[in-house]
């Protein structure tokens, strides 16, 4: 399938010139997260509809927004347009701020608003509502897998013809809780600088926030950013251009990785300009995406590699057909979401 | 006595107000300039049903009031002055 | 569309109405109504529920909604004659739920919010409950097509759509699919909060209806591609033929009053499974028995099916399970087209003038060879699922 537009919401702004600028640039040290600033989730237009909506809703609903508008579907097309949504956590703030509720004020005290949006589909009713979408609309959850299995089924969705267009992606958020979660569980990165290359057996994380989508279809004519696959042919010649890792730290055990060291192409990591996230593939993919439409490459934002993987040392033009973006989850699986552009 | 009621009921509506902007997050309504008699739900304000029980709780935790009755809502909850009244009437059993 | 037939050849549930299929069979024959107070977890609140009596966890570390899903999958499997494994076949396991997906434990907050910090065993259990993901681990099979939807009181329905889609595009040859819930602290209070939960029995459908129960569980079906079936020397009489999802696109809790969503899932369902809607001969609701939830599914019913449609809601017997509810009544649906009959709807006395139409009021037999399951659900998710006993 192809994909057609993408919106991004992320630490340092919203929508793709962000994305290309913080690409450009390179690492900055987050403060002391990868936190989206109160302002870039303050759209009055699109989030018209959202007065009641937390910050993993108004995230999801302005990236969603901006990707259908990326895409220039037509109009008329919102009955054959899905939604599916992928979340590692779910709006935990909105759930932790109704347990105080419960906490305070007791059973029979607790307010209903914070109830109805702690459960994980709030953000993609509201994406639903804001963008009249009467489609297929789903919300899936599966930790490091998120992103990839959100892929398969919109690839399946497409197949089947359950709908024509589908905005697939994902949202996640940081909170007080979380990190505290995160800096028991995890090794934090005091020097705030997450390390792909190490393949660490404790790796070191930073956490980050975001939401990505992208409108994907499978008529080429809406082909912008190249295809997006989740079910790519595990055969030699399909090797890549360029890896993407997501290396970031949550995970655990990054050891594996170090074995990719030997492949040919080439090897980046965006973790440290996104922050550590279970879904960080679909950002990666959004990076991964644009690299295609550009035909640029940039650089590594972290280059410390004990391993000497071949990586981006510089941002540089070059022509790419074919990315992987891998991930080894908790339990030392592959997962791989491929970007390819044909035609060049 | 009519003094000190309406002064109460001055009091409740001021408070209500600011309750129902700051918790209902209406975004960009001053509470000062909700009129005492604009109608809160559809029309006027545009609350909608999840407001409706969210005014339940604002009326329990903050003038310690039960609503026990869903179906009575339509009218208590017509307009900051039908809300103000249910609550005086309400606080003085 | 690809052609790929998918026949269900395996059925597991466990909830209030019976710890297995026999005794939820038997319950609904009896019309016995096994609700009661709470008893997993103190509450103010002095509401009726359905609660799973008897019931041992098999890993008292996990969550229950998890335990309930080994429970649901085990009986499936063997009925499936897939008690000694899977051999070469590629699975699939999709899952239905809403409280397994959310940190949510109040004693971990309590410590947290207090001491500024808490021990991480509620933390690991939650980390060890996506339910997709511990099944696959539980049953030791290693597979890419492994998911957990999280659509609120659809998710069970989507689940087993979601396995449909996986099967006609040949990404597994049987998939386990359905959905599980537990009784538990936060749905209670926040339905409650909702004004939704009601102090009596829930009356599905019934003119003076006031609101739904909790209950719990999980019911799973084995979604298997026709050929496998075929192959291994399985006879099977159930296929799932449809399966249709719309979004209301209206409000995050009241469903759109018109019932077009909901009509427009009945209809892709319909579309897809090939057939016309006096095609159907029963269809099991959603009915929680929340005004607004029974108004707008009642009268959709009527609409498109017409008024003597036979309709039920099993809420009257297990409860609103949330997430297992599609996963639960999908199994009911199946069992009722495999026995020819529908129990009684649960609860239901007094027809709703303002419905129109009243579900069934006795163990009523029915004929006919294609039944709905559908489910409704916060954000204004719609689903439906379209049966076939051949």
């Amino acid at each position: 399938m192809y994909i057609a537009g993408i919106g991004i919401v992320f630490n340092r702004g919203r929508g793709l010139v962000n994305l290309e600028k913080a690409l450009i640039e390179g690492w900055v040290k987050p403060a002391p997260a990868y936190q989206v600033p109160a302002e870039t989730i303050t759209d009055k237009q699109v989030l018209k509809e959202a007065r009641r909506a937390d910050n993993l809703t108004k995230m999801a609903t302005i990236a969603a927004f901006d990707a259908l508008m990326d895409s220039g579907i037509p109009e008329q097309s919102k009955e054959k347009l899905g939604v599916i949504l992928t979340t590692a956590f779910g709006p935990h703030v909105t759930t932790f701020g109704f347990l105080d509720d419960i906490l305070t004020y007791g059973d029979a005290g607790v307010s209903p608003t914070l109830f109805s949006h702690s459960v994980h589909n709030a953000a993609a009713s509201y994406i639903a509502l804001n963008l009249q979408s009467r489609g297929p609309t789903l919300t899936m959850t599966q930790f490091a897998d998120s992103f990839h299995q959100a892929i398969i089924l919109a690839e399946s969705w497409l197949k089947e013809k359950r709908c024509e267009y589908i905005l697939v992606g994902s949202a996640d958020q940081i909170g007080k809780v979380m990190e505290y979660i995160c800096s028991r569980k995890l090794k934090p990165a005091l020097d705030g600088k997450i390390k792909p290359f190490n393949c660490a057996k404790e790796p070191e994380s930073i956490p980050g926030e975001g939401s990505t989508f992208f409108l994907v279809a499978d008529n080429e004519k809406y082909n912008k950013y190249g295809s997006i696959s989740a079910m790519p042919s595990n055969n030699k010649k399909n090797d890549p251009d360029l890896y993407i890792l997501d290396s970031d730290g949550m995970c655990g055990d990054e050891r594996l990785y170090s074995r990719l060291a030997k492949n040919k192409g080439l090897f980046t990591s965006y973790a440290p300009i996104f922050g550590s996230m279970l879904t960080l593939s679909s950002f990666s993919c959004a990076a991964g995406a644009l690299m295609l439409k550009n035909q640029k490459l940039y650089a590594c934002p972290i280059k410390e590699n004990p391993h000497n993987f071949n990586i981006l040392t510089k941002n540089e033009t070059l022509s790419v057909h074919k990315i992987k973006c891998l991930r080894y989850n908790c339990y030392q699986e592959e997962l791989i979401i491929q970007l390819e552009m044909k035609n060049f | 006595m009519a003094d000190s009621k309406e002064q109460e009921l001055k009091t409740i509506r001021k408070k209500l107000k600011e309750l129902l902007v700051s918790h209902l997050s209406l975004e960009d309504v001053i509470p000062e300039k909700i009129k005492d008699d604009e109608i809160l739900f559809g029309e006027g304000l545009g609350l909608d049903s999840l407001d409706a029980v969210e005014i339940v709780v604002l009326l329990q935790r903050n003038f310690g009031i039960e609503v026990k009755d869903m179906s009575q809502g339509r009218k208590i909850f017509y307009s900051i002055d039908t809300l103000a009244n249910y609550i005086y009437e309400n606080q003085k059993k | 569309m690809p052609a790929t037939d998918v026949a269900i050849t395996g059925l597991g549930a466990i909830s209030a109405a019976g710890n297995n299929i026999q005794e939820t069979l038997d319950n609904f024959t009896l019309g016995k109504r096994n609700s009661g107070p709470i008893t997993l977890f103190k509450t103010g609140l002095n509401y009726p529920a359905f609660q799973v009596k008897d019931f041992t966890l098999a890993d008292p570390a996990a969550m229950r909604s998890l335990n309930l899903t080994f429970v649901a999958a085990n009986q499936a499997i063997r009925d499936a004659g897939f008690g000694n494994g899977f051999g070469n076949l590629r699975l699939g396991i999709c899952l239905g739920t809403t409280v397994a997906s959310q940190l949510n434990d109040t004693d971990f907050y309590h410590q947290y919010r207090t001491q500024g910090n808490a021990p991480m065993n509620s933390v690991d259990r939650f980390l060890k409950s996506n339910l997709a993901q511990s099944l696959s681990q539980y049953l030791k099979i290693h597979t890419n097509f492994c998911t957990t939807i999280v659509n609120a009181c659809s998710s069970g329905t989507d689940a087993i759509g979601v396995g449909l889609s996986w099967l006609r595009n040949d990404c597994c040859d049987l998939v386990i699919a359905g959905g599980a819930d537990e009784l538990n602290r936060v749905p209670l209070d926040g339905f409650g909060s909702l004004s939704v939960v009601s102090k009596n029995l829930c009356a599905p459908f019934d003119r003076d209806r006031c609101g739904l129960n909790l209950g719990e569980g999980a019911g799973i079906i084995i979604l298997e591609k026709e050929t496998i079936c075929r192959n291994r020397g399985r006879k099977t009489s159930l296929f799932l033929k449809g399966y249709g999802l719309a979004a209301d696109a209206y409000h995050l809790t009241a469903p759109r009053p018109d019932g077009s969503g909901l009509e427009q899932a009945l209809e892709r369902a319909l579309k897809e499974a090939n057939i016309q809607p006096n095609d159907v001969a029963f269809v099991n609701a959603h009915g929680t028995a929340t005004r607004d939830n029974d108004l707008v599914e009642g009268k959709t019913l009527a609409r498109v099916f017409g008024p003597k449609i036979k309709f039920l809601s099993t809420k009257g017997f297990t409860g609103h399970t949330l997430g297992a509810a599609g996963g639960l009544e999908a199994v009911f649906t199946c069992l009722a087209l495999r026995d020819g009959w529908i129990p009684a709807s649960s609860g239901f006395q007094n027809l709703d003038p303002e419905i129109g139409v009243a579900p069934v009021n006795q163990k009523t037999q029915i004929s006919g060879d294609f039944a709905i399951s559908t489910s409704l659900a916060f954000g204004g998710n719609n689903s439906a699922l379209v049966i076939f006993r051949s």
